[in-house]
């Protein structure tokens, strides 16, 4: 069968009553989530794993994956109405969407919100199920050396592309995700390191450090900012749902965003935040009314919604096919897989080979969600933004402490939750980016592993893991991302660039 | 703080962990007893990380230049540092000292009614308005104590400290 069959096939064992239910109220959940400033998806997504134990594998993986794209989309409620992102991949949304709420346009901008949201999730799913199951057949072909450079590569992009340049802070970060995965028992000779008390033997689990770094730590930044105006203005003119002629209006901007911003989910790491500005700046570059975007664009809007939801579907092809996560929250979602005995990774084809096709199927139905309610529940979400954070936060950090202790029952995975929401919380007001740093955690036992399987099966030599062609193409693309921080490189390469174009001009 | 110093600051400890982690790789048992291949000892990619991060490290110092507009620009500058400082003490004395000193339940009412009440206290003005707040954070406290604690005990099962 093709892999729109499958999808189809997959979407209609999975209407049933128990499933629209569990579809229903997650992606409320996730919607609230991501409205309320201070709560993002990647912490939605880690809390909600902790409450998924007890629900079966295809339930608990519809909640979360309904969270995760209700928590991305219910950010430009807040990012539209307060001009405060709802989790960071709403910050290009607010550049457009508040002016549009404060000209008296808010119902318009949030209808035109969800309509992006909803098409580029569309585009994402159907590249998913086209992409994923061919990339997992090459990942079959990929041995220790391949998969040394694939993790190297996931930690280095990720470093590279989620902090302002120059990118020395998201190498930092990645290379003390790395050093953490270091603690504890290492795989190949069961040799325990660097764990001054048994409890580390085992390693720092990844659920408390998480649930740290994003819970923690956003709770409290949420509580020392001070919170934002409510711009809910709505004149007599503004309508919330967009008309077809409107969206017909912006199709080139709506594919070409819903593209762009699946092939930034499938960059490991870099998340919704660099989808939705790269579709915004291509966008932009596009657009014959580059002056409007800035101040109340609706292809500006549009292009930064569509641009966030695509990456969700994106971020899901390399973490089912390579179990490396597209985005921090693709992260979490794969311990939580693992948790729930799935293993994503080269064998899900083998092993699961409906797993993908099921995966689209949960994303159309969270998507048919989304859009109800996006277009529905505008009221409600104008609503939900007015909870006080001094009732919200102290029940969202009591989440945070019982999660990641529900998962092992042990009191010092309170303490490492603790211990890495005070740290990330320093290391994120000196901007390091934290998706390197879980990712690092994520990927250090795959990077230990196979270089030291690498260089034993090829008996200390290091030739295979450079001419191997898929090792050869990685250790081509790091290097040349690695050099392009360098002025010497990029100097020439943007003069070549604009040579090109003005030849191409005249 | 600026930025720049900050920077300068965390350049030492990386170096420093980095060196740490270095010597920590290459002091670590190679186990020969296993006549294991001397390229898979456990300590080579700690080896490396180590030395990573010492490198990074030292380029964060070089970076760092207090001139600069990104080198020049104050930290943590925005926020409440008393809101902070609450929020720090609260959640570190609820998650570290009351969770498995007290019962779930009573260290959950007693550290979501006390959160409330410190945030909610500003806004109230006169002795009427801070006693509602008062019973109201109380209220509030035992109530999400009770779901959290139904929610995690009787639907899921786990047995809470």
């Amino acid at each position: 069968m093709s892999p729109l069959v499958d999808l189809a096939a997959s979407l209609w064992q999975m209407l049933t009553p128990t499933m629209l239910f569990h579809v229903a109220w997650s992606m409320l959940l996730g919607i609230v989530v991501g409205a309320l400033p201070g709560l993002t998806a990647t912490m939605g997504v880690a809390l909600m794993t902790t409450l998924t134990y007890s629900l079966d594998t295809t339930s608990a993986i519809l909640v979360l994956i309904c969270m995760y794209m209700g928590a991305i989309y219910g950010g430009s409620r807040s990012a539209i109405l307060l001009n405060i992102p709802g989790t960071p991949a709403s910050a290009a949304t607010a550049l457009d969407g508040f002016p549009l709420a404060r000209a008296g346009k808010a119902g318009h901008a949030m209808g035109l919100a969800t309509a992006g949201s909803t098409l580029g999730t569309l585009v994402g799913i159907v590249l998913l199920v086209l992409i994923a199951p061919p990339l997992a057949e090459l990942a079959l072909r990929f041995g220790s050396y391949e998969m040394f450079w694939l993790a190297l590569f996931g930690v280095l992009i990720s470093g590279q592309l989620t902090v302002d340049s120059p990118p020395l802070k998201g190498y930092i970060a990645g290379i003390l995700g790395l050093m953490i995965a270091m603690i504890g028992s290492e795989s190949l000779h069961a040799y325990v390191r660097f764990s001054p008390t048994p409890q580390m033997n085992g390693g720092i689990s990844l659920i408390p450090a998480m649930v740290g770094v994003f819970g923690l730590a956003e709770v409290m930044t949420a509580m020392w900012q001070r919170p934002g105006t409510l711009a809910a203005i709505r004149d007599k003119s503004d309508r919330i749902l967009p008309s077809l002629v409107e969206l017909w209006k912006y199709r080139r901007t709506i594919l070409r965003s819903g593209v762009i911003g699946t092939f930034i989910g499938v960059i490991p790491g870099v998340g919704e935040d660099i989808g939705a500005w790269t579709s915004y700046a291509a966008a932009k570059r596009a657009s014959r009314e580059k002056e409007t975007f800035g101040h109340g664009s609706y292809e500006g809007l549009t292009a930064a919604e569509t641009g966030n939801s695509a990456v969700v579907p994106g971020s899901l092809i390399p973490a089912l096919t390579l179990a490396v996560p597209g985005s921090a929250s693709a992260a979490v979602l794969i311990a939580a897989l693992f948790i729930h005995g799935i293993r994503p990774g080269p064998m899900i084809m083998s092993e699961q080979p409906q797993f993908i096709s099921s995966m689209g199927a949960m994303l159309i139905l969270a998507t048919i969600a989304m859009a109800v309610y996006g277009l529905a529940l505008t009221r409600l979400f104008v609503q939900v933004l007015r909870v006080p954070y001094a009732y919200l936060m102290p029940v969202v950090f009591t989440l945070c402490v019982i999660g990641p202790y529900a998962l092992s029952l042990r009191i010092f995975d309170i303490w490492v939750m603790v211990a890495f929401g005070l740290v990330g919380f320093v290391l994120r007001q000196m901007k390091y980016p934290m998706a390197p740093l879980v990712l690092g955690i994520i990927l250090g036992t795959m990077l230990d592993t196979n270089l030291r399987r690498g260089l034993t099966l090829s008996d200390g030599d290091l030739t295979p893991f450079f001419t191997r062609p898929i090792s050869a193409v990685f250790v081509a693309i790091i290097v040349g991302a690695i050099l392009l921080n360098f002025g010497f490189v990029r100097r020439p390469l943007a003069g070549l660039k604009d040579r090109l174009l003005n030849r191409g001009n005249a | 703080m600026r930025m720049a110093t900050a920077d300068r600051i965390s350049a030492v400890v990386f170096c420093a962990l980095g060196v740490a982690m270095l010597v920590g790789g290459y002091t670590m048992d190679r186990l020969e007893i296993r006549q294991i291949h001397p390229l898979s000892i456990p300590g080579l990619l700690p080896m490396l990380l180590g030395g990573a991060l010492a490198l990074c490290g030292g380029l964060l110092w070089l970076q760092a230049d207090p001139g600069s507009e990104a080198g020049s620009e104050r930290l943590m500058q925005g926020g409440s540092f008393s809101r902070l400082a609450l929020t720090a003490g609260l959640a570190c004395f609820y998650a570290l000292v009351l969770v498995g000193w007290l019962p779930f339940f009573w260290s959950t009412a007693l550290f979501v009614s006390c959160f409330t009440a410190v945030f909610s206290w500003p806004g109230a003005a006169g002795g009427a308005a801070r006693l509602r707040v008062l019973a109201q954070s109380a209220v509030f406290g035992v109530i999400s104590a009770t779901a959290v604690t139904l929610l995690f005990e009787k639907a899921f099962l786990v047995r809470l400290p």
